[in-house]
């Protein structure tokens, strides 16, 4: 699943490091979810969306091929 | 409090490594012991060690809690045990095959009854996890 992690992370000044620790995940889980090798959990998508102040599908743009 | 109990439980850990070390190396008990012995010591003392470190160093906790708790580490750790089941499964049958070729039945045995074991206990925690979610 693609994300806009990266991009408005970037935007919003925001380091990596500073974002894992505000979720409570480790930096390179952050920097596989922005290289789109790992897809999160709901829980952990929903964190993320409410950390930025959007909507999970704001922050993951889910493709129906992904499922075929 | 907790601190404590666990390093009460790991120093147990190295006194009776340390026991069964001694044991082995007085030629009461056999090299297995003293081998099983060495690993406890090690153990114990690495363990101590860390929860010494986790209780005067903040950053160092943190991040020994963010590791333990991370998703993607767990999602790894559970591929890691499945990949390794799996290679097992399929190197232990290869296994099976060579010592049947060599005329080894009883190793063959071995390793297709460890297999047929693999796989019932599988469908066991398949089974388990079924019904838990």
């Amino acid at each position: 699943m693609k994300n806009k992690i990266e991009q408005i992370r970037k935007e919003r000044g925001i380091l990596q490091d500073e974002f894992a620790k505000a979720l409570g995940v480790s930096r390179q889980t952050i920097s596989s979810l922005e290289n789109g090798r790992y897809n999160p959990s709901i829980l952990l998508a929903y964190k993320i969306a409410k950390y930025f102040g959007m909507t999970i599908e704001d922050v993951f743009i889910f493709e129906e091929e992904e499922q075929l | 409090m907790k601190i404590d109990r666990r390093i009460i439980s790991n120093i147990i850990y190295v006194v009776l490594g340390t026991s069964l070390f001694g044991l082995g190396f007085a030629g009461v008990m056999d090299a297995f012991w003293s081998g099983m012995g060495g690993a406890l010591i090690a153990v114990g003392i690495i363990r101590i060690i860390q929860i010494l470190r986790c209780s005067n160093d903040e950053s160092y906790r943190e991040k020994i809690q963010i590791e333990a708790k991370d998703e993607r580490n767990q999602f790894l750790r559970n591929k890691a045990w499945a990949w390794t089941a799996y290679i097992f499964v399929l190197m232990t049958a290869v296994a099976a095959i060579v010592f049947q070729l060599f005329g080894e039945e009883l190793l063959s045995m071995v390793a297709g009854f460890a297999i047929c074991i693999l796989f019932v206990m599988y469908w066991l925690c398949y089974m388990v996890l079924n019904k838990k979610y």
